[in-house]
């Protein structure tokens, strides 16, 4: 009955003891697991438009310096000179000191005609006046063409220059090597995954891709790149097998050449990945502690409180009995005081008769018989009986008065000696040893003396009756200690080996009229008046006991200190 | 020597009749009066010596009559019979000027022995205070001398 109160405060103090908690910790975390991905998404990509903005000028700067040396050559040489092989050979070895990427060089003059070759190819003669290379750098002044494989069925690009101003006009062109060219666009590397490459217009490869992607073969992702546009794109999509890639591109070679930068998604992000990863295990962990946390401080609230109620409970039954016992004073008090109005009254007729009687013996008007004595002796019962409702009525009296303790200090070193002594010569009688034990701290206690001394020589009494009862007049023994309790208290114990109280009897044994002595031995109000005289001195008075075993009773006091 | 004489007063009439039954017999004067009002009357008329009386009395209680007897008739003793335990009422009877307190149910013997004390007390004040009226007659001839 009891446990549901308890089970449905428990949920809820364990809701609140999780939710409190859990959900700021989830606020903060996913709000910084917000910002962190956002701030490392964008420095992500930050650093893939760097990459792709460093390789586009680096591409750019060689194919210049390519085309600055070509421009050097003719600008430095006749046409004359240098249609000679001696010294297009010296030309062309001391191009090649500036860069290795230069495979061959040509001479060309103003109608297309391959003047003079040098390379590993015998090119010199043919006639390019249709080719749309020539068209262009005749009508551009320069060229760089796409990878193509021309003639010599290799893929290879070519640069040509021409001379347009001054004089005669003609045109110089040199073949870059494609490896050289290929492994300087490829180089890139970022993460494991990182990968750079060039496509033309169509998306025709102009250099290699690591994860494949053949020379001059066609990317089958041209379509994602989008057309041709200003300064740097990055975006995330899937390639022609589904893998998702961080994308950056950009244009050059004034949109002939697409630059591309690419990293898978996963191997990009991987330091978001990670930080997921952690965030995933924070709040297991996190939330783990939370819940075993509210876990153990609900369970001890909840057994706190549930012990505060028991005590408040048991408080409660002591308030009641308390109360309960101050009712039935008042009232048995009221009784008595009236009983004993009739007593005097049976008591005076009792003298009236016995002295009527008396009178008539002596004056002879009553012959002794046995009715006679039958007579008397219902009459001195008369007075037996009488005398035994006074007994009681005084008892009953002395339970509900209404006196206020005088409360003092009580040396409890100098008293307990004193009040044994007043029942030391009963027990001596008996063979019963009272031992004494009295601590020396704290033995002062905040009492009324007199009272103090009526309970104690009542509970002493009781023991010896119960150790009587049980050892007859050898074998008993009696302890009385006194020493501080919690709670500021000084705690009175009697313990007796007598008879002991069964467990049944346990709980009455505090209430009024309760008594197992026989008829006329006892009123059963001597422990319900030590209970009230305890009480009203704020102390407390308990009892354990056993049968056959012993019995203690437990006094405690406010301390004086 | 005169005889003590007695007056009960209590609410109860069968007590008072009883009781001065037994006390005539044993042979005092015994007045019973049911009430404090009737108790003050009866006193005024005669000479009584010692008063037995009850403190729970309706109308005019105990302690009040025995105010009014001390402060109307100084000498005479009072001994409160008393229903109480408690010592309260029996103390202010006490300070209040009683002689003695006796608590219910109570023996005829008891009753009489506490009497007797007070009837001693009552005498001897009275001795007293006969000594005392004679030494003045003694000692007024000589005083007017000295005077004259």
């Amino acid at each position: 009955m009891k446990q549901n109160p308890y089970a449905g405060l428990k949920k809820v103090i364990l809701a609140g003891m999780i939710l409190v908690p859990l959900i700021p910790f989830i606020l903060v975390l996913g709000i910084g697991y917000y910002y962190f991905t956002t701030s490392l998404e964008n420095n992500t990509i930050a650093s893939m438009r760097r990459i792709v903005q460093d390789h586009r000028q680096m591409i750019e700067s060689f194919l210049m310096e390519r085309k600055a040396d070509l421009e050097f050559i003719l600008n430095t040489n006749r046409f004359e000179d240098l249609i000679r092989p001696d010294k297009l050979q010296r030309t062309f070895e001391n191009l090649q000191t500036e860069s290795q990427a230069f495979v061959d060089l040509g001479i060309f003059d103003i109608s297309g005609l391959h003047v003079a070759y040098y390379g590993p190819y015998q090119l010199s003669g043919k006639l390019y006046d249709q080719a749309s290379w020539f068209k262009a750098v005749m009508r551009n002044g320069f060229y760089i063409s796409n990878v193509f494989l021309g003639y010599r069925q290799v893929p290879h690009f070519v640069i040509a220059v021409a001379k347009m101003n001054q004089g005669r006009q003609w045109v110089i062109r040199a073949t870059i090597d494609t490896h050289i060219f290929n492994d300087l666009v490829k180089k890139v590397r970022i993460g494991k995954t990182g990968e750079a490459y060039l496509l033309d217009a169509e998306g025709v490869f102009q250099t290699e891709r690591r994860s494949g992607g053949p020379l001059m073969k066609k990317d089958p992702d041209r379509p994602r790149y989008g057309p041709v546009h200003e300064g740097i794109k990055t975006f995330i999509d899937s390639d022609a097998h589904g893998e998702p890639f961080l994308y950056a591109t950009t244009w050059l070679k004034d949109g002939s050449w697409l630059l591309v930068v690419r990293q898978e998604k996963a191997d990009a992000f991987k330091a978001l990945r990670r930080a997921s990863y952690l965030i995933v295990l924070i709040s297991v962990i996190g939330g783990a502690i939370i819940i075993a946390v509210a876990f153990f401080l609900t369970g001890r609230i909840v057994r706190r409180m549930e012990r505060m109620d028991q005590e408040k409970d048991q408080l409660d039954e002591q308030l009641i009995r308390a109360g309960r016992l101050a009712e039935i004073g008042e009232m048995s008090a009221g009784f008595a005081h009236e009983i004993n109005n009739p007593l005097q009254i049976i008591k005076s007729e009792y003298a009236l008769v016995e002295m009527i009687l008396a009178d008539l013996k002596e004056r002879g008007e009553l012959k002794q018989s046995e009715d006679l004595a039958e007579l008397e002796d219902s009459i001195d019962q008369i007075k037996l009986q009488v005398d035994r409702c006074a007994d009681i009525t005084q008892a009953i009296l002395q339970f509900g008065r209404k006196e206020e303790p005088v409360i003092k200090d009580i040396e409890l070193r100098a008293f307990i000696p004193e009040v044994v002594g007043m029942v030391a010569n009963k027990a001596g009688v008996h063979g019963i040893a009272i031992e004494q034990e009295i601590s020396d701290q704290n033995s002062d206690v905040h009492g009324d003396l007199r009272h103090l001394q009526q309970v104690l020589v009542n509970l002493l009494n009781n023991a010896i009756d119960a150790v009587i009862a049980r050892h007859g007049s050898s074998g008993g023994a009696i302890r009385i200690e006194s020493g501080p309790a919690e709670n500021g208290q000084v705690e009175i114990n009697i313990r007796d080996n007598g008879s002991g109280i069964s467990s049944e009897n346990l709980k009455k044994v505090f209430t009024p009229f309760f008594t197992t002595k026989p008829v006329g031995k006892g009123t059963g109000l001597g422990l319900s008046v030590c209970y009230g005289i305890i009480d009203k001195m704020g102390g407390s008075m308990a009892v354990a006991s056993q049968e056959n075993v012993g019995t203690t009773f437990t006094i405690r006091l406010p301390s004086a200190k | 020597m005169e005889a003590m004489k007695i007056m009960l007063v209590d609410d109860e009439e069968r007590f008072l009749s009883s009781t001065q039954k037994l006390l005539t017999k044993k042979g005092y004067e015994v007045v019973t009066a049911s009430s404090g009002t009737e108790a003050l009357e009866k006193i005024r008329g005669q000479n009584i010596h010692v008063v037995i009386l009850d403190v729970k009395m309706p109308g005019m209680d105990g302690n009040a009559t025995l105010k009014e007897i001390k402060r109307q008739f100084p000498l005479v003793e009072v001994i409160m019979l008393t229903g109480h335990a408690t010592m309260e009422s029996a103390i202010d009877g006490l300070k209040s000027g009683a002689m003695d307190y006796l608590m219910k149910p109570t023996d005829i013997d008891e009753i009489i022995l506490k009497a007797e004390e007070a009837f001693g007390k009552r005498q001897g004040l009275e001795e007293k205070i006969r000594v005392a009226r004679m030494r003045k007659l003694v000692k007024s001839p000589s005083e007017i001398i000295r005077e004259s």
